[in-house]
């Protein structure tokens, strides 16, 4: 966790591109939230126009109102304005790489508590509460 | 009633496995959570190679989220994370940094 979703037309990006995509969504998570650059996942689900797509717990589907759709799970516990910023930061970038227009993209960030989820075998920390060994987790692929 | 839902990266857990996750799932429930709160119901989907990443890298990170009854203790729930984490690595052979596994309650809207 972080886990975003991006939902793209088909053939619409290529791999350089959803590479550098992700690593622009982990450089905006991580730049505002405290979280190792190693737990933020970023997938790409190409979607033909109109269809819809399940949620991460497979409950109930995504529609997207525009051609390319962010769908985000954080930690819940941040002001709300962190995560209206992460994720303008997002869709920002999102255009500057694929040069979209602001208008082709939305998104939304849905949170959970963190004491729900379990990553490289720990429950994971309230944010705020993150203590300093967590960040030896970004060793475990550097 | 739980459900399950597991995104698996491509090439990363083959579907020879994938039956008897099903029957670990399960039993991690029943233990934890007791019998009488199933079934479990299990769902997968695959993240094609190229399109998942982890830090900006290539993934080979599977995700299992989960819906469970409402009222689950902390306890309880750690103890139904953490045994699903175990036997998902015992059973794949990922390391413990290959999977992320979440259970929110059933009614839960965030």
């Amino acid at each position: 966790m972080p886990f975003y979703r991006c939902l793209i037309p088909k053939d619409s990006i290529s791999y350089e591109k959803r590479s550098e995509i992700a690593t622009a969504i982990t450089d905006v998570h991580c730049g505002i939230s405290a979280a190792p650059r190693n737990f933020v996942h970023v997938a790409f689900i190409e979607t033909e126009e109109g269809e819809s797509v399940p949620n991460l717990y497979g409950t109930a589907t995504i529609e997207p109102g525009t051609r390319y759709f962010i769908a985000g799970g954080n930690r819940a516990g941040r002001p709300p304005e962190v995560r209206e910023t992460i994720l303008n930061g997002i869709i920002d970038k999102f255009c500057d790489i694929t040069s979209i227009s602001h208008n082709e993209i939305s998104g939304i960030i849905t949170e959970g508590p963190a004491s729900w989820t379990m990553e490289d075998g720990q429950i994971l920390p309230e944010p705020g509460e993150e203590p300093a060994e967590w960040y030896a987790h970004d060793a475990v692929t550097d | 009633m739980i459900e399950f839902y597991c995104t698996v990266q491509e090439g990363c857990i083959p579907d020879s496995v994938r039956g008897s996750l099903e029957e670990a799932i399960t039993q991690c429930c029943f233990s934890a959570l007791g019998e009488d709160q199933g079934p479990v119901d299990i769902g997968w989907s695959e993240i094609p190679e190229g399109f998942g990443f982890r830090g900006g890298r290539p993934s080979t990170t599977s995700i299992v989220r989960g819906r469970i009854p409402d009222g689950c203790d902390t306890e309880t729930r750690t103890k139904l994370l953490m045994s699903l984490g175990d036997e998902w690595c015992r059973i794949t052979g990922a390391g413990k940094d290959e999977v992320l596994v979440a259970a929110r309650d059933w009614s839960y809207k965030g």
